[in-house]
């Protein structure tokens, strides 16, 4: 488990919507297929993405997923800002790919047995 | 609650695909709000997203409603659209016919139907070719 504050240590962060930095993620999810991730992720969980549309924040509320990376220097729209913010989800925009991403917090420890 | 089922319903305009995820986004509020089991209310987001992504690509929107009862809940969602010819290979995980344009945005990736199927109890699709869709998912909650 690491929490939202520390894994902006361990990623190069814009942070668009803050969310709650004390949240414990205990997951992640990679993926741009909005149906995959509904039946992917876990509450909990963080969601890396190429997507930057307003339904990317829908599927984050319906699986109580409170952080979205967007990987590979995409910028979000401003009605995911928006909504992100209205609805307390940490979201946060990457230079890093999802793969890079992926990496560095696997190295940090995240979803990996204790 | 009652020994009345509670029921909420809201229409799935056409065309308007940021608005994809609206009623069941509502629904997850209520399931909440009536204190129904946490693993219950995932489900039935899953189920209730699917459909309203459904309806909104391939059938020009429709209607979608959620009857929650004592012991289960149900999702029934309705259209007018070009209906299913295949149901079987509509079911069969990858297959979609939704456009590229859609895609790009992560949409229609064929996982839809077996995502509702997968999260419920029980699951109906009547459907006709040129007249709709009705599909109906039922969901149990524990210990029922």
């Amino acid at each position: 488990m690491m929490r939202v504050s520390e894994i902006g240590d361990c990623l190069d962060l814009t942070v668009c919507s803050p969310g709650d930095q004390a949240r414990e993620i205990g997951g992640v999810v990679s993926g741009d297929l909005l149906s995959f991730i509904m039946a992917e992720a876990r509450e909990g969980w963080m969601w890396i993405t190429i997507q930057v549309h307003l339904n990317v924040a829908a599927v984050a509320v319906l699986k109580d997923v409170p952080f979205i990376l967007i990987a590979s220097g995409r910028k979000p729209e401003k009605e995911l800002v928006d909504r992100c913010l209205s609805e307390g989800i940490t979201l946060a925009c990457t230079r890093l790919s999802a793969f890079e991403a992926a990496g560095r917090l696997w190295e940090a420890g995240l979803g990996r047995p204790s | 609650m009652g020994q009345e089922p509670y029921v909420e319903e809201y229409t799935i305009q056409a065309g308007d695909f940021t608005a994809i995820g609206e009623a069941s986004t509502k629904f997850r509020a209520t399931l909440k709000m009536l204190g129904i089991p946490s693993e219950v209310v995932r489900r039935a987001a899953v189920v209730a997203y699917e459909a309203e992504m459904n309806a909104m690509i391939h059938a020009g929107g429709g209607t979608i409603r959620m009857t929650v009862a004592p012991d289960h809940l149900e999702i029934l969602a309705s259209d007018q659209g070009p209906g299913i010819p295949d149901v079987a290979l509509a079911m069969q995980e990858g297959y979609s016919t939704a456009s590229d344009e859609i895609r790009e945005l992560g949409f229609g990736a064929g996982m839809g139907l077996p995502n509702i199927e997968r999260n419920s109890d029980g699951m109906n699709i009547e459907t006709e070719v040129g007249v709709g869709t009705v599909l109906t998912a039922r969901i149990n909650f524990p210990g029922q």
